[in-house]
């Protein structure tokens, strides 16, 4: 057979194609759907044979193209959202976390040391927490948590100002986690910096308190959204770290395949942490700072620490993925 | 999967599950980046318009519930404008819209929200760090480090048909009585139907390559080549 002649038995059936490619762009099927899968092999089956016998470039081009067009209208992805939202973080989310726990435990190593030890050094020489904070920011504690402070629960009697302190937090700490995970793409320095800095500051902020303020106003701001925010920031941390290992020890693989690996990898920490910081914006903006009574907010921080725990520790074990 | 080196074109060879190659035809640097620099026009269009917006509507909304706003659609506008867009069924921001590309999956399908927010997101370090987009020019895909991360590919949205422009007529079919691989098959027959697009003095060039397979040089080896093509081509 040669090309002409291949070109006239067939080019019928790849019109068809064309032109069902063409109608089928919208969302409800059409009356001939149901032949488009033997349609898309037989453009399949064309175009390997056009590929192999060489029948010119022009044959060849409009296949391949109708073939790219045909993959991507067969597999495209629908719906499902609800599913595919409980299978994340009733498994995947946490199976996750579990099988890259040692980054975890890097990333609060990371955190936590310059954490406490900048809380430590408050105890014993102020000036480091002072040169690090500087002048407004200090102030700005004490106008906060200081001994004669006007309470949180003041500022936020203005109308809408809640909501204002939740958007700010979203757009403010989901900003900085999605920082973190980019900031691995730099060998993980990205990551180690904001990762490190973030325990310095917070640090610095616990001692300033202790040192110049009411720590109980602070505690008891922080009680309820404490763990969605510090684990959220850890576990973007984790995927940020992931990126950055690879690229420093790809081991087996090329780096460019191991990044490719680590990112798909790396992706429902992402999404999960980020969702945690999320969900510690809501804690923050309409929560934290309510007039209630400091037992009680206790309570709810410590409650929301311990499901956590349990979270991590046992939801969807024995998930396989989908 | 075809020897990359002895391949005539840049396209990308890759394999779907249905057991048929496809080429996908990957954008340049050059392409993209001015994609992106749109992409950066509009985005900031559309904080302006943002902006205005929550101006007027302050006076209606409390000053604080506007505030909140701005910061919440300031959020979605910076970290999920390009992938809003590239979720979408157009598959491309609107800047890559405009110049006809479309970012895909590793197999040229449509890709996921999350490889969309890595891609993206990492873009943000590598023009923070000038030299790391450069390796776009060392990949034989093009990709960049966001790309790599999300196993993403910036392609050119339809498939371009190269127009066919056969050199002239030859005159006689010159058997060709040698064994060819079939990529020095591909590459003669590409010759004749690509050759009418090139200067004369381009066809020449190219044919004198093959002095040792013509025995010619200069316009008689590109007559005899384009006769090699002719007959390669009647005998099927």
């Amino acid at each position: 057979m040669n090309r002409q002649e291949f070109e006239t038995k067939n080019g019928s059936d790849w019109k068809a194609f064309e032109l069902q490619l063409e109608n089928s762009k919208g969302k409800k099927p059409t009356l001939d759907s149901h032949k488009v899968p033997s349609r898309f092999r037989k453009i399949c089956y064309d175009l390997s044979l056009a590929q192999y016998r060489m029948f010119g470039q022009q044959i060849c081009d409009r296949l391949n193209g109708l073939a790219i067009v045909g993959y991507r209208q067969i597999h495209r992805k629908r719906g499902a959202f609800g599913e595919g939202f409980l299978r994340f973080f009733l498994g995947t989310f946490p199976a996750a976390f579990r099988r890259e726990w040692k980054l975890f435990a890097v990333a609060s190593f990371v955190f936590l040391g310059p954490f406490f030890a900048m809380w430590w050094s408050a105890d014993k020489e102020i000036e480091w927490v002072q040169a690090l904070l500087g002048a407004e920011a200090m102030s700005d504690i004490e106008g906060m948590y200081g001994k004669d402070a006007v309470t949180v629960e003041h500022l936020r009697q203005e109308h809408g100002s809640n909501f204002m302190m939740f958007a700010h937090y979203i757009n403010n700490n989901v900003g900085i986690d999605f920082r973190i995970f980019a900031g691995g793409i730099f060998f993980g320095i990205g990551t180690l910096f904001f990762l490190i800095y973030n325990g310095l500051y917070l640090g610095a902020v616990v001692g300033y308190v202790e040192y110049a303020g009411d720590p109980e106003l602070l505690l008891k701001f922080v009680a309820g959204h404490s763990s969605f925010e510090l684990l959220g920031m850890l576990v973007v941390g984790m995927a940020g770290l992931k990126i950055g290992f690879v690229l420093l020890a790809p081991g087996q693989l090329s780096r460019g395949e191991a990044l490719t690996r680590a990112g798909r990898d790396g992706l429902p920490l992402l999404i999960g942490g980020a969702c945690m910081t999320a969900l510690a914006a809501v804690v923050e903006g309409f929560w934290s700072a309510q007039p209630i009574d400091t037992n009680v907010k206790y309570m709810v921080g410590i409650a929301f620490w311990i499901l956590h725990l349990l979270y991590f520790l046992f939801v969807g074990r024995g998930y396989r993925g989908a | 999967m075809l020897d990359l080196k002895r391949r005539i074109d840049t396209l990308q060879m890759v394999e779907l599950a249905e057991g048929m190659e496809i080429h996908l035809r990957t954008a340049g640097p050059f392409l993209r980046l001015i994609a992106w620099f749109l992409d950066l026009i509009i985005e900031g269009i559309a904080l302006i318009f943002l902006y205005l917006i929550i101006t007027l509507i302050s006076p209606v909304m409390g000053e604080a519930v506007s505030e909140g706003v701005y910061l919440l659609s300031f959020f979605l506008i910076w970290w999920f404008y390009p992938v809003f867009f590239e979720i979408s069924p157009w598959g491309a921001t609107l800047g890559k819209r405009a110049l006809g590309l479309r970012v895909v999956n590793e197999a040229g399908g449509g890709i996921t929200m999350g490889a969309s927010m890595i891609r993206n997101f990492i873009r943000g370090v590598e023009v923070m760090l000038p030299f790391l987009p450069l390796i776009v020019f060392f990949h034989p895909r093009f990709q960049r480090l966001g790309d790599l991360a999300a196993g993403t590919l910036v392609v050119y949205s339809k498939p371009r048909i190269d127009p066919v422009i056969p050199g002239p007529p030859p005159l006689e079919k010159v058997p060709v009585n040698f064994s060819l691989s079939r990529e020095e098959e591909a590459a003669i027959l590409a010759f004749r139907y690509r050759g009418g697009g090139w200067s004369e003095a381009r066809r020449v060039e190219l044919s004198n390559h093959l002095e040792k397979m013509t025995g010619e040089i200069g316009l008689k080896g590109v007559s005899k080549l384009m006769g090699m093509a002719h007959w390669l081509e009647e005998q099927r």
